[in-house]
């Protein structure tokens, strides 16, 4: 992305997006296989993270949890849920919905629960209701999951403005609900090592640090860090 | 054998805790030698909550001889073992329990405002500790809003000097409110402060480098900071202070005993209802009780109301020390909105602290802006989870999303701390719900006023503004708070508020509130430091009354222990009758 004019502020309102211009990745995994770091595999730094970062961060990797919080039925809608808002929509995936369904199986919140709204997990298997409900009565798809990609984002567009009504919905305030669920997909998704290796991020930085943080001399990479393909 | 001098050039007096740590472990290496008093008879003052005021006011009367036990939530840290270099690993120093918010604003809780365990919040703040200005403390007075302290500047100003030598905080001469320096140097600014620098320099705003409590030179034992950008999850370091390093090490010497995993639920009053006699805590999910001569509530502004509210009695049916309705009234948050700004060349924001440079320059009332009070400025650098909830709130998922987290990179951030003013209405209550503990979850219902709105926007557009004129190629917006004070106000008399001007509260001769809780109003700054500084005058007002009441008669003496016996006796058969 050296044109940042195809930022999505910037560009055309319908212009593509771009993952197709990405060079697709060589060394390691990244979410479908293309990033802006090609031969950037965080993986292979692990000999300079401690002991305990390395065990929690390589669990996430090596152990992906099965679903166990939510049913059959709601784990195929929410997983195309998931799979719309991160954008995946071929293999290799980070398995979004495996470590939501974890974090509400175990009852982790975040801290808060807003008024008008139910506990997460509750808010969660309304989400799933309510999104076959609109794919089936306003949109006419046999089920969300089963609906072309155009029409699943459609339909999260239209939840992302908080306009989605009807059946499951009137429990919820629609807004917050899209903002809890969004959230705990960006945490589930931008905590896994294979979107570091997309994004470019330096993961975990202990005992190491850094040194090249902006000066004349060491500039902003360090020797170790990727370097950014020039689509 | 260490090889700095104790007591040499820029190393706190009457505080070892630097030199109690070791140099390559990060957990505490006196815990063998703590205090463990007995359940059956008082403490001289039991403290609820092991954070920036809890272990102030623990180290201080510790070493004025006093024997203080200090009940603590969340666990005993020790950062080696527990704190990863890792953002969603981090997620169990913050203080997640639920709690309900509502009014027309509600403020999210948890991550960036509550935290648990020994060392409280400050164990995953950025870093920032500015002063505040001697106008903070005489708001009503100087613009006609929010409320007057009992205290001035001026009498806080010893104890900000001696907090910032005890972190020790890093930083250039600053220019702001009341001028002064900072013990330890600034630190270096990274590449993506550099650019907000530029900006700001075009717009005619002033930016200094701090003020960081982070150790930026030979500090005791702790270590220099390593630059690897974890501030907020917890320094792996001990570049970085809380004061699990910074004041408990020394307070354990001297006979701070710290019973962590042990969640305070009611204050016990005695007979009459004047005094109270102890705390109720749950510990391995028994109920334990802890008699004491006084005690100090230190749970910060939503857990210290929620305590108080809690604890009613026949003399408190709305909970202790609440005759005027006025506990958990009055709690404030920051408007603390961030503006990000994309640029051609990478600048890695992840390197680095998070705190790097920030301007005071909107600090004060401005009539032509429109708005009373003000707002600072300050670099604030998202890791990957932090700058995805920037990217959504900015309005973008699916292919987008993962466009703009792709070009992380390029990025800087930069945050404001709007002064918000406190409202009556902006309060903590109980809910129906209960926690594990058995306990009423907390409800907090906040809502912006006018002004409140004011200086967000304007805010806002400074930032916008400062990017463009770093030559930004794009900028992303999220709406945001950050910091929690209030709820337990410091003030004039029994009818304006919660606890006077020596954090007693209002009728009852031996309960204090030495927290955040207790701010009548938050300027534009980072709390910490003022927490840490009011804890610290108030552990030298406790110790002239202490030593003044060492003349008392031993009568005194005999009816305390005789109401710690009542209350203990009183406390049992009160758990028996609950027990189901």
């Amino acid at each position: 992305m050296q044109d940042p004019s195809r930022l999505p502020n910037l560009r055309p309102k319908g212009d593509n997006a771009d993952p197709e211009d990405l060079p697709r990745h060589r060394n390691g995994i990244t979410p479908q296989m293309h990033g802006r770091f090609p031969d950037y595999n965080v993986l292979d730094e692990t000999d300079h993270w401690d002991e305990v970062t390395r065990e929690v961060v390589l669990d996430r990797v090596e152990n992906t949890p099965g679903i166990r919080f939510f049913t059959a039925e709601e784990a195929a809608t929410l997983k195309a849920y998931c799979d719309t808002i991160t954008h995946q929509h071929r293999e290799p995936r980070i398995p979004v919905l495996s470590f939501v369904d974890e974090k509400l199986l175990k009852g982790q919140g975040d801290g808060y629960q807003y008024a008008d709204m139910p506990d997460d997990g509750t808010a969660w298997r309304l989400v799933a209701q309510g999104l076959e409900y609109s794919a089936q009565r306003e949109w006419r798809a046999s089920s969300f999951a089963g609906a072309p990609i155009s029409t699943r984002e459609d339909i999260v567009a239209v939840f992302a403005d908080g306009k989605l009504q009807g059946g499951p919905w009137e429990q919820l305030n629609v807004s917050r609900v899209f903002k809890l669920t969004t959230k705990h997909i960006c945490q589930a998704f931008y905590s896994h090592p294979w979107a570091w290796n997309e994004i470019g991020f330096g993961g975990p930085a202990y005992p190491r640090g850094y040194a090249a943080f902006g000066s004349d001399h060491l500039g902003d990479r360090e020797q170790w860090e990727p370097i950014q393909a020039t689509p | 054998m260490s090889f700095m001098h104790k007591g040499s050039f820029a190393m706190p007096k009457d505080n070892d805790s630097p030199f109690l740590l070791d140099r390559h472990k990060r957990g505490l290496q006196n815990l063998d030698r703590m205090a463990r008093y007995p359940k059956n008879a008082p403490v001289d003052l039991l403290i609820v909550g092991a954070g920036a005021g809890g272990l102030v006011l623990a180290q201080r009367l510790a070493r004025a001889g006093w024997k203080v036990c200090v009940l603590e939530k969340g666990p005993f840290w020790d950062p080696d073992r527990d704190w990863v270099s890792d953002e969603k690993g981090s997620s169990h120093l913050y203080w997640t329990d639920k709690r309900i918010i509502g009014g027309d604003d509600p403020v999210e809780m948890g991550k960036n405002n509550s935290g648990q365990g020994v060392g409280g919040s400050m164990t995953h703040f950025a870093g920032y500790v500015p002063r505040f200005h001697p106008s903070d403390f005489e708001v009503r007075t100087r613009d006609g809003v929010g409320a007057d302290w009992p205290i001035s500047y001026w009498d806080l100003k010893p104890y900000f000097e001696r907090v910032e030598l005890e972190l020790p905080v890093a930083g250039q001469d600053w220019p702001w409110g009341d001028p002064h320096s900072y013990p330890h140097a600034p630190h270096p600014v990274a590449g993506a402060a550099n650019r907000a620098w530029k900006g700001a320099r075009e717009y005619g705003i002033e930016m200094r480098v701090g003020p960081v409590a982070i150790t930026n030179g030979v500090f005791g034992n702790r270590p220099h900071c390593i630059y690897r950008g974890f501030c907020l999850e917890g320094c792996k370091v001990n570049a970085k202070a809380s004061p699990l390093i910074t004041h408990l090490p020394d307070g354990i010497e001297h006979g701070v005993e710290v019973r962590a995993d042990s969640m305070a639920v009611r204050i016990e009053v005695d007979a009459a209802g004047d005094r109270v006699a102890g705390v109720t805590y749950m510990h391995d999910g028994r109920e334990e009780f802890q008699p004491a001569d006084a005690v100090a509530v230190c749970g910060y502004a939503i857990e210290s109301p929620r305590l108080l509210l809690n604890s009613t009695s026949a003399r408190w049916p709305n909970g202790l020390a609440n005759d005027n309705d006025l506990v958990g009234r009055y709690v404030m948050v920051q408007g603390a909105t961030q503006v990000a700004a994309r640029f051609p060349l990478e600048l890695r924001m992840y390197k680095a602290p998070p705190p790097e440079i920030s301007s005071e320059d909107f600090y004060e009332t401005d009539e032509s802006r429109g708005f009373a009070r003000g707002f600072s400025i300050q670099t604030i650098s998202p890791m990957p989870i932090e700058w995805a909830a920037h990217v959504l709130a900015d309005g973008h998922w699916g292919a987008a999303l993962r466009e703009y987290m792709r070009d992380y990179n390029h990025w800087s951030v930069l945050g404001v701390l709007c002064e918000l003013l406190p409202a009556p209405d902006n309060r903590v209550t109980l809910a129906d719900e209960r926690d594990q503990y058995g306990m009423p979850i907390a409800r907090f219902d906040y809502t912006q006023g006018a002004n409140d709105k004011a200086n967000i926007a304007y805010a806002k557009k400074i930032l916008q503004e400062i990017w463009e004129g770093a030559g930004a190629q794009d900028q992303l917006t999220i709406d945001r708070y950050a910091h929690l004070v209030g709820g337990c106000r410091m003030g004039f008399t029994a009818e304006d508020s919660v606890v006077d001007a020596s954090h007693r509260t209002w009728g009852v001769e031996n309960l204090y509130v030495v927290d955040g809780s207790v701010l009548p109003t938050q300027g534009a700054a980072n709390p910490a430091l003022v927490i840490m500084a009011l804890a610290d005058r108030c552990a030298e007002l406790l110790k002239a009354k202490r030593s003044a009441r060492a003349s008392r008669s031993a009568r005194g003496a005999r009816r305390r222990a005789g109401a710690a016996r009542w209350i203990a006796r009183t406390h049992a058969g009160l758990s028996r009758g609950r027990g189901r």
